[in-house]
């Protein structure tokens, strides 16, 4: 009964996921053909159609695949760690470190003329983690549950701290760093190659990975923590794992497109909408219609106002801002 | 009582008015500048030894290092700049409150607008008529305008290189790329230097093109303009080779993606003739030797 | 045999529970009374696991509760909390099933086997009929039932139910109340209930176990135990405590509060 709901949803938004990233590569602001970009006997740089397709389109669906999915199954396993269903991936500071540090390499990347410390992906990465480590080194003591209320207190403090050394480091940027740094945060999945995929892979698939441990327990976590505790959940483990995971899943995310809002709460909120709360079919729905919606809402971010693009913050803020809105109104 | 407060104002904006205008008939001695390129054309002018104030991101000429620092365009610090006792202010022309500020108390404001470079000529001559340097001014203004004549006529009749001129990049990969759009000054000298610029049509001083976008428009030559010094030379490769997937870019392919470093690229001021010559020597080197 | 010997426990701080002991009979249904905050419901997460006593230990048999993974505990015990609030709108049968986690594998699905269990506790629990409800639309008595029938789902031999009733109107207090029993008699469910409702304790708990300031006043046969001198030591209220021929039980009917 179970198994025959949750092969019927997987197979449904994996169709969707799929047909999504098959799709999008063809689409784009000038037409390519697929006989051409798939011609081997054009040399690769002199063959356009190609270089559009594997070079410009495929990382950029990809990365909006990766980034969607994991985005908003961050957003499922934190809504329900946090027994909070307004939760965010980014309700804990992991983003504001991330922007803290992407922020930090754009300002003074430059000066320090070290390779690693001007990446922004990386730094932003470094900064992911530290904000992580503090909540968690906050909110946890050995061999106690988490306390959710700790928890989301530390988180929304170190959002509010790290908010504002990114502004005090905004005032000693100067004009195109401040700009860059506007920019970074509207988020951008035009990564330009596949070696940014390739590097943030070993974290997204980690994070995947515990995520497919978590669902029944966080069913039971969602339901209280004391109650997990006596149908036998070991509250502190998955709480622990949860978090980790979520933020490694977030940080992954955020280090490789900026911090992209909306997915983590939209894509939750309407697949349960769909398919009912039971974590077990709403993990991975919401892993797969995450890519779907990210890779749709890129679409229309890099072709509506063609050759300009919209970032794909912004469209994902115009669909779940209204979508939210809509929401509330129609449960009170 | 409406009709007093009327008076009041009108009084008010008289005395302003004739302040304003006793002001302007004469040459200002004491001169604060929150616009570094300003700074630079009020050295070029002659005026250096009247500049008393200046912004905090002014490094040209190196006479600057001495000046007290003011704040710039989010930050200007009023105080510091009235305890200078200036009596010409050169602002942003977006800093508006500012300028009122200034007016209200009888000190001159000269706002500075961004664009093409007949405004950073005009601005030449403002600044230089404003500070009793006209002659200087004008002088300058033609050494710029000969300058530009004479790269024109040395890079006139060769093919015009279809030309991206990139001012801002991430580190190490081709994410947040930022270019030079169809109106500005950049723009102009690019077509002095002898370059068709590939975003001609985008009627906006930067535009942020895709990985795409920059595939299908295919620029032949790529040059990046930075204002700082030029990094080490393992950087400087690396930063190159950043460009190496877009392979199918005729510039990328044909070995024309230039790494260029140096403020005076960048700044809309007397230094734009040797900007578009530098450009001009990248884009036709054959037409230098 | 569920049994805690001489157990203290302290949130941080001084003792909210002072030398406690206390033994479950199997099969018996043992009321845990007191004033609010004398300690019961620490004692009954003392007793399912959930906290672990600074001082003494809690044994089910002859094993510790700390030697025993929450999984394995959970099989034995099952508790069923005052209220219930779960974040997502789960559905009825949902919430019924979580009580078959102890009992499946990390990425085991539920079977008919669970499926049945499910529906056996919803039969027993007369809740059959909101098998497909959300679980928030329900009322109250309704989600306090399907709560049990989730503990019952959980096939344990062991039931602990922590003020059950405090939320209930009088109607769904007295369906509650018969519910337990009917569960000890026919299930052979042991049970402990922790109360403040000396009249819900009198009609359904063979023993009471009464409590003050975290340390046992009196322990024993509830007739034995529930007298108006009891009453008057747990609230300072003089009652009077009286054989309910239509009742069946022993019924406290407060008369006044005592000074000083």
């Amino acid at each position: 009964m179970v198994r025959a709901r949750l092969t019927s949803v997987v197979c449904a938004y994996g169709a969707l996921a799929l047909g999504a990233c098959l799709a999008a590569p063809l689409i784009g602001s000038t037409h390519i053909s697929l006989a051409r970009a798939f011609d081997r006997s054009v040399p690769f740089a002199d063959n356009v159609d190609a270089q559009i397709f594997f070079v410009a389109r495929m990382p950029r669906v990809l990365t909006g695949a990766i980034v969607g999915s994991t985005l908003a199954a961050a957003g499922v396993v934190m809504q329900a760690l946090l027994g909070n269903p307004l939760a965010t991936p980014f309700t804990l500071g992991v983003s504001t470190g991330a922007a803290l540090g992407a922020v930090l390499a754009i300002t003074f990347g430059s000066s320090l003329a070290v390779g690693v410390l001007a990446s922004v992906p990386l730094a932003s990465l470094a900064g992911a983690v530290v904000a992580s480590a503090i909540v968690y080194a906050l909110a946890t003591r050995p061999g106690r549950p988490i306390s959710t209320m700790v928890l989301l207190l530390a988180g929304v403090t170190l959002n509010a701290f790290f908010s504002a050394l990114i502004l005090f480091v905004q005032y000693a940027a100067d004009f195109t760093q401040a700009y860059r740094t506007i920019r970074w945060l509207m988020g951008d999945l035009d990564v330009g190659s596949f070696a940014p995929i390739v590097a943030s892979l070993p974290m997204v698939l980690l994070s995947l990975g515990i995520f497919a441990f978590l669902p029944r327990p966080l069913n039971l976590l969602s339901v209280g923590a004391d109650t997990a505790a006596t149908r036998g959940v070991d509250v502190g483990r998955t709480q622990r794992l949860a978090f980790l995971s979520a933020s490694l899943a977030t940080a992954a995310a955020v280090s490789l497109a900026g911090p992209i809002g909306f997915v983590g709460i939209v894509v939750p909120h309407l697949v349960r909408l769909m398919v009912g709360v039971d974590h077990r079919v709403v993990l991975p729905a919401s892993a797969l219609f995450g890519a779907a919606f990210l890779v749709g809402c890129d679409l229309v971010a890099r072709t509506v106002l063609a050759p300009v693009e919209v970032p794909v913050g912004v469209v994902t803020a115009m669909v779940g801002g209204p979508f939210f809105l809509w929401l509330l109104v129609r449960k009170s | 009582m409406a009709a007093r407060q009327k008076k009041l104002i009108a009084l008010a904006a008289l005395l302003c008015l004739s302040f304003a205008s006793h002001a302007s008939a004469q040459v200002a001695r004491r001169v604060v500048s929150l616009v570094p390129n300003v700074t630079e054309i009020l050295f070029a002018v002659g005026a250096g030894a009247q500049v008393v104030g200046i912004s905090s991101y002014d490094d040209f000429p190196p006479e600057t290092k001495s000046l007290p620092r003011v704040g710039a365009l989010l930050d200007p610090d009023t105080e510091r700049i009235f305890s200078l006792r200036p009596d010409l202010v050169i602002v942003y022309g977006s800093q508006g409150e500012l300028e009122s500020q200034f007016t209200r108390t009888g000190i001159r404001v000269y706002p500075y607008r961004h664009g093409g470079i007949d405004d950073v000529l005009q601005a030449i001559r403002d600044v230089a008529r404003l500070t009793g340097h006209t002659a200087d001014g004008d002088r300058v203004v033609r050494g710029m305008q000969k300058q530009f004549a004479a790269i024109r006529q040395r890079v006139g009749g060769r093919p015009r290189p279809k030309t991206m001129v990139v001012i801002g990049r991430d580190a190490g990969e081709l994410r947040g790329v930022y270019a030079s759009g169809g109106v500005g000054f950049l723009h102009e000298v690019l077509e002095i230097a002898g370059g068709d610029d590939v975003f001609a049509d985008q009627k906006r001083e930067a535009v942020q093109p895709s990985n795409e976008t920059m595939i299908v428009r295919a620029p032949q030559v790529i040059i990046e303009v930075h204002a700082g010094d030029p990094p080490a030379s393992q950087v400087l490769e690396k930063e190159r080779a950043a460009w190496n997937q877009l392979a199918s870019v005729p510039a990328v392919r044909n070995n024309r993606v230039h790494l260029l470093y140096g403020g005076y690229l960048l700044a809309a001021g007397p230094r734009l003739g040797q900007a578009a010559d530098t450009l001009a020597r990248v884009l036709h080197p054959e037409a230098f030797k | 045999m569920l049994t805690a010997e001489s157990v203290s426990f302290g949130y941080g701080g001084a003792f909210t529970l002072t030398d406690v002991s206390v033994e479950i009979a199997p099969g018996s249904l043992t009321g845990v009374l007191g004033p609010n905050g004398c300690g019961k419901t620490t004692l009954l997460k003392l007793l399912c696991g959930v906290l672990r006593p600074d001082r003494g230990r809690v044994r089910l048999g002859d094993r510790p509760l700390g030697s025993m993974t929450r999984r394995e505990l959970a099989r034995h015990i099952a508790v069923v909390p005052q209220e219930t609030h779960p974040a997502f709108d789960y559905s009825v049968m949902e919430m019924v099933l979580m009580g078959r986690h102890p009992h499946l594998g990390a990425f085991e699905l539920e079977g008919p086997a669970d499926f049945e269990v499910a529906r056996q506790a919803l039969d027993a629990t007369g809740t059959s009929h909101l098998a497909d409800r959300r679980y928030m639309t329900l009322s109250g008595g309704e989600k306090q039932r399907v709560i049990i029938a989730s503990a019952l789902a959980q096939a344990t031999e062991m039931l602990l139910l922590d003020e059950p009733t405090a939320s209930l109107d009088l109607g769904y207090q007295l369906e509650v109340a018969s519910l337990l029993a009917r569960l000890n008699r026919e299930r052979k469910v042991t049970m402990v209930l922790a109360t403040h409702d000396l009249n819900l304790a009198a009609s359904v708990c063979h023993q009471l176990v009464v409590m003050r300031g975290g340390r046992i006043l009196a322990a024993g046969a509830t007739r034995e135990v529930l007298t108006g001198k009891t009453v008057r030591e747990l609230y300072d209220v003089d009652a009077d405590v009286q054989f309910h021929d239509r009742a069946g039980h022993l019924t406290v009917v407060p008369v006044k509060r005592i000074d000083g």
